[in-house]
């Protein structure tokens, strides 16, 4: 039985931290089901090419996210994490994501407080007929996420490595 | 380097060293040099226990209220049980690496109260379990104390079922004598071998020290505040089951579970298997039987979720449960409980209280 | 500040009168100057309760279900305290009917070695904001300040600020004693304690303290009245006040200076919007 010592060497957050070869940036995608997620369809059909780093999670409303989300992408499998909404005004509940956008702030402010690049966690608006929009976020995250390299800051560990 | 300590105390020769705090300091630095060492560091205002590389940063004698105890050397706060893999054909297991709490290791600044705890822990882990990981972390191990002086406010070790004085639970003990000196003490086998390695200072061949270590004793007895007859105590509790004081003393609890987890004693701990997708661990952590979800089953069923009787079950546990089985108290009087608690609800108060009150 | 003999004179009277089931309040430790919370339910044990500026625990705390299920409770709360009244009561979680407030119009509190707490030299109100009875003189709201500690640490860079939260998570003992002892953190059972989820952690790693920290300030984030209840509970003495004071700075500067539990019915800084949030750093 091995114990988790608490005296580990520290592993602050180094931009360029050795990426082992061929590694790709894993990115949690949450996007709202009325506006982003339909727009992320439209760029699928309309042939729009965007990174493929990107997993997408739907959920009815960007308020629906948590930012206990967030974190716990952060803390398991992703690099980087991409929260879409519709835009103010055109929310489908007509008031969830002005909630939403206050949750936002705050949570990227406090991660990056506690250490983590501001780039690690972003947010967009993206309407369902934005589907040209929708590409150039997600290359623009998944380019911003490339650059700072694997996240290992307070990584849950669990792997066989 | 480290034998097994199985010989009588009383037939054994164990030696006394004298020295002075620059030859401690050195004797520190030798056994830091030639040994994987720990020590208390500070972290935040309070001292736990970490791996040390030279004196610098580690202070061998800190303040009782501000030291963390060190079980988590021994029962760890978190534990790697077993690693498992899900594949098309099943699940596979594998064992975790190395245990890095296993090798040859000294600790300084080893309280009495907490050498003594390993000791009680020890009974229940060669009970019905032999728990292998603790037991060898135990043999590897040799503990040396601090120089408890003098009593702090919560502290009660004197008052419960063990020696303080010659307590053989440390391998080698540090006394500050009366006279400005400071005695090494080897308490057991294994001491005896490692102070013969490397000796703080001349051994005390004309035997001046014992009346120096009495009197010294004498000194700290004399400095505590809190005192109680633990026979007194085990008796009385028996038949207060369904004493109203435990309700009254229990009121003001907020069922965190800072008292288990600092207890040097407390040995509760929970499963939980946290997984990435396909690959997990399985990891042993921490518990409280205060917690309100201790005894949560599977099927929604929760036996005590009512605060007093999870306070009663600790006290009595502490004080009655333990005692009966092992014939030792869970309790070993640190007070490190009290101090931690967020309202310092002392389990000396508590046990008195019931002890106390009319049935 | 000393309303001792007030304190036991109101408690002895409610109790007498049976308005009230308990009454919660403080007590000397017996044996030094500190003071401990005391559940006093007969009149003639009025005599252990003080009130002084060691009177530092959020009491508002046992208004908890589990503590005082159904009971009618008599209160002392300072400025601090009572804000955090305030979100319990609109948030449903105590009946108003239920709770006799005695508020204190408070000078501040000193820690164990006498000097005046962080919060208190920061503090914005003072005076109870909620009572049915209050003793001493309301000085009013004060000018708010942004925490010291928080400003020191943002001058530091990403990576020194990492190392040194790397360190805070990792002498987390997970023992929740700063979720047990904030009066607004009264979930039945936690989000992150189901252990049936897969975004369960239980293990005491540095990763969980991070996930359990970060998240229990953001979910108090807006509602946080800085009693340092959780930071004077922790064990391990960790500054659990640069995560909540940070993020009360951000809810201040950017929402309309909003501030918890300030007015009555009014709810967490999440559970409003205005039109005119920030919303530049959205792609």
């Amino acid at each position: 039985m091995e114990a988790t010592v608490k005296d580990q060497v520290v592993s602050a957050e180094k931009p360029q931290l050795e990426a082992p070869p061929g590694w790709q940036p894993v990115i949690m995608g949450i996007l709202c089901n009325w506006c982003s997620y339909a727009g992320s369809d439209l760029t699928g059909t309309s042939r729009t090419q965007y990174p493929p780093n990107i997993r997408i999670i739907r959920v009815p409303c960007s308020s629906r996210v948590d930012p206990w989300f967030i974190i716990k992408s952060l803390q398991t499998t992703a690099d980087g994490v991409l929260v879409s909404g519709c835009h103010p005004g055109d929310c489908h509940y007509i008031t969830g994501n002005y909630y939403a956008r206050r949750r936002f702030l705050v949570t990227k402010k406090l991660l990056n407080f506690v250490g983590l690049h501001e780039d690690r966690v972003q947010f967009s608006w993206v309407s369902a007929a934005e589907g040209a929009k929708f590409a150039q976020v997600v290359a623009k995250v998944t380019g911003a996420i490339r650059k700072l390299g694997p996240l290992h800051l307070y990584k849950k560990e669990n792997r066989s490595q | 380097m480290i034998l097994s300590s199985n010989t009588n105390t009383n037939e054994m020769n164990l030696t006394t060293y004298i020295t002075d705090p620059a030859g401690l300091e050195q004797f520190y630095s030798a056994v830091i040099g030639a040994y994987e060492t720990y020590g208390p560091v500070e972290t935040f205002g309070k001292f736990e226990f970490r791996k040390i590389t030279s004196l610098a940063g580690c202070n061998p004698d800190p303040p009782i209220l501000s030291s963390m105890s060190v079980k988590a050397l021994f029962f760890p706060r978190s534990a790697k049980v077993l690693r498992y893999r899900t594949t098309s054909s099943g699940t596979e297991l594998s064992d975790t690496a190395e245990d890095p709490l296993a090798g040859k290791r000294v600790i300084l600044g080893v309280r009495h109260c907490d050498a003594r705890a390993l000791e009680v822990l020890d009974r229940v882990y060669k009970w019905d379990y032999i728990d292998t990981d603790y037991l060898n972390r135990r043999a590897n191990t040799v503990l040396i104390s601090t120089r408890c002086d003098q009593a702090a406010a919560h502290c009660f070790c004197t008052s419960l079922d063990y020696d303080v004085e010659h307590l053989d639970a440390l391998d080698v003990a540090i006394v500050r004598g009366t006279d400005g000196k400071i005695y090494l003490q080897a308490r057991t086998e294994k001491g005896e071998q490692f102070l013969k390695q490397h000796p703080p200072g001349p051994a005390d061949a004309a035997g001046t020290s014992a009346e120096q270590l009495r009197k010294q004793y004498v000194t700290f007895e004399n400095s505590f505040r809190l005192k109680m007859n633990y026979k007194e105590i085990n008796g009385q509790m028996q038949n207060k089951f369904e004493s109203p004081a435990f309700e009254e003393a229990s009121s003001t609890c907020i069922s965190c579970n800072t008292c288990a987890f600092v207890c040097p004693t407390c040995h509760c701990f929970k499963i939980s298997d946290e997984r990435i997708r396909d690959e997990g661990v399985r990891y042993k952590s921490y518990d409280s039987c205060n917690n309100i979800y201790f005894t949560l089953m599977a099927g929604g069923h929760n036996p005590r979720p009512v605060k007093y009787r999870r306070w009663r079950q600790r006290a009595m546990h502490k004080f009655v449960y333990y005692k009966e089985r092992f014939d030792l108290n869970l309790c070993v009087g640190c007070g490190k409980c009290t101090v931690s608690c967020p309202v310092n609800i002392s389990i000396f108060e508590v046990a008195n209280r019931v002890a106390a009150s009319m049935q | 500040m000393d309303y001792t003999n007030q304190i036991r004179e109101i408690a002895a009277r409610l109790l007498s009168e049976n308005r009230i089931d308990v009454f919660i309040g403080y007590r000397k430790t017996g044996f030094d100057e500190n003071h401990l919370p005391a559940f006093i339910t007969h009149p003639n044990a009025t005599g252990d309760l003080v009130f002084t500026e060691k009177s530092g625990f959020n009491l508002t705390n046992y208004l908890k279900f589990e503590h005082t299920r159904n009971k009618r409770v008599g209160l002392v709360v300072k400025g601090c305290d009572s804000r955090a009244l305030n979100l319990m009561l609109t948030e449903n979680q105590v009946k108003r009917d239920h709770i006799y407030i005695v508020g204190i119009a408070c000078e501040g509190v000193v820690n164990e070695q006498g000097e005046k707490a962080q919060n208190c030299l920061e503090c914005v109100m003072p005076d109870p904001v909620v009572h049915d009875e209050i003793l001493g003189v309301p000085s009013g709201k004060r000018d708010y300040q942004a925490n010291s500690d928080v400003k020191e640490l943002w001058q530091k860079d990403l990576a020194e600020r990492s190392r040194f939260f790397e360190e805070v998570f990792e002498s987390c003992i997970r023992c929740n004693a700063c979720r047990h002892s904030c009066p607004l953190c009264y979930c039945a059972k936690c989000c992150i304690d189901q252990e049936t989820s897969t975004l369960y952690h239980g293990a005491n790693t540095t990763s969980s303290a991070f996930h359990a920290l970060m998240t229990w300030s953001l979910h108090l984030a807006g509602r946080c009245v800085d009693c340092r209840n959780c930071e004077k509970a922790c064990p391990s003495h960790l500054p659990l006040h640069l995560l909540h004071k940070q993020n009360e700075q951000v809810i201040h500067e950017h929402f309309q200076g909003h501030l918890a539990g300030m007015v009555a019915q009014d709810r967490g800084a999440f559970y409003k919007y205005n039109l005119n949030d920030p919303d530049d750093f959205i792609l």
